[in-house]
């Protein structure tokens, strides 16, 4: 399988980011995935060599930046999901898609309660159910992502 | 001992060199992560370093945010004259009205400032403001937060008081060089002094956090408050000018089971769905606090 130039990765997650900053509002703000997450997860999964957790940590800050947040929550939550996706991502090579798409939305849901759990430290109430949306959607977009053609796992016919 | 002598005869040789492994890279930055998020609550010493990294951001910002701006100004060419003659046929009435208030107001204005010299009181200047943009709402759907477009090179510090034409938005709770964060009054984390327009009566109010509304918590339920009235504010905590709509209160629970009254507000100023609003960037001149001066000129959170 070819593991993706650093171009790619690198332009990826900009455009991740610059999707992230899009000026949402209102619903599409309840339901916005979490791109940045979903394209640290594709590269771990598909190129684990040139992705590491300190890549997920680094986007992790720089969304805390964007966002106004407490310096660090993003970057913990996002490296708890990229440290499970890296240890299992021999494993997730083999499953089949809905297998994949299994897994990446528990990452999902994992940095989600990671990040959950550090807003409840920080003196938040605990938010609606609504707070679990972007891993609906951001599945979702995996899947529409992975149909399209780019697959994560090397054992079909693309190179 | 046993231990050492088995690593020495087989030295681990990773097949593929990784660097560190991923559980160690885990430990190292999750500890990392959390004395960051230890500085940043408690300590407060990563401002100057959000400040830096958020200008360097900006220029991304401004692009992800191009496609909004180029459809708003493609979609003001194409608004039909019905529309303009219309939104006009209501400013027009609007600045009449405003007008003749305003007529009233230098009269008003030259007897208060005749009968506070008679008092030997201090002026009251009036706030400078300054006209922002809204930039983009929260990141966070569960925080009731904007970004403007002016920052500290405009001359906005945090704590200032927010308005539009209707009454107060919020507060300037973080700045930037270029930009800035305003909570909004309807955030959990904000409070605002109020008083009741009718009868003057002092209270505090809440952001509720949820369905964009306030509540007035701590009054009994024999307390003189009917639906439909105003809250202003009420000036005593030295951020917000005094007399500014706050809030209209919308419904009001008694219940005999609870010592306190159930009042909830709604937002006069257009909280959800202004574009423009104004920061009120000059001091207000206010009698010296009875408490220590430290205190009073914290912003409230």
């Amino acid at each position: 399988m070819r593991p993706g130039s650093s171009l790619e990765i690198y332009g990826s997650l900009l455009l991740g980011l610059l999707l992230y900053l899009l000026p949402w509002a209102g619903v599409g703000l309840t339901f916005r995935p979490d791109f940045v997450l979903l394209v640290l997860l594709y590269w771990l999964i598909r190129a684990p060599y040139s992705c590491n957790v300190g890549m997920a940590w680094m986007m992790g800050i720089v969304i805390d930046l964007a966002d106004g947040s407490l310096f660090g929550q993003h970057a913990l939550a996002y490296i708890v999901a990229a440290f499970l996706a890296l240890m299992y991502q021999r494993r997730v090579t083999l499953f089949n898609r809905l297998q994949q798409a299994g897994f990446v939305f528990a990452l999902l849901i994992i940095a989600q309660i990671v990040l959950l759990i550090v807003k409840l430290f920080g003196g938040d109430q605990p938010s609606a159910w609504t707070y679990f949306l972007p891993s609906v959607t951001g599945i979702m977009l995996w899947q529409l992502v992975i149909y399209s053609k780019i697959k994560v796992s090397g054992d079909e016919n693309r190179g | 001992m046993i231990r050492r002598v088995t690593v020495q005869q087989h030295p681990p040789q990773a097949f593929f060199v990784r660097g560190p492994s991923p559980f160690a890279r885990l430990i190292f930055f999750s500890a990392l992560s959390i004395v960051l998020m230890a500085v940043d609550s408690r300590l407060h010493y990563l401002n100057e370093v959000r400040q830096g990294f958020a200008t360097l951001l900006y220029p991304l910002e401004l692009v992800a945010s191009a496609p909004v701006r180029i459809y708003r100004h493609v979609n003001s060419y194409f608004v039909d004259q019905k529309t303009l003659t219309q939104e006009n046929a209501r400013l027009t009435t609007f600045a009449m009205n405003q007008a003749l208030d305003l007529q009233r107001l230098t009269n008003t204005e030259a007897e208060n400032a005749h009968l506070r010299s008679l008092f030997e009181a201090r002026q009251k200047l009036k706030p400078s403001t300054e006209l922002a943009e809204i930039l983009h709402t929260g990141r966070d759907p569960f925080v009731h937060k904007v970004e403007v477009n002016i920052g500290t090179q405009q001359g906005v510090a945090p704590g200032q008081a927010v308005v539009d034409g209707f009454g107060v938005i919020g507060q300037v709770t973080r700045v930037y060089p270029f930009t800035s964060e305003v909570t909004l009054i309807t955030d959990k984390s904000l409070v605002i002094p109020v008083q009741v327009a009718r009868n003057g009566l002092r209270a505090i109010a809440f952001g509720h956090g949820r369905d964009n509304t306030l509540y007035v918590p701590y009054l009994p339920t024999s307390v003189d408050i009917k639906e439909g009235d105003k809250l202003m504010t009420s000036g005593i905590d030295n951020t917000y000018p005094e007399g500014l709509t706050v809030a209209v209160v919308t419904r009001i629970e008694r219940d005999p089971n609870s010592p306190f009254a159930h009042i909830i507000c709604t937002p006069a100023a257009g909280t959800d769905r202004r574009r423009q609003v104004l920061i009120i960037t000059g001091s207000l001149i206010t009698p010296p606090s009875p408490i220590t001066k430290k205190a009073s000129h914290a912003p409230r959170q």
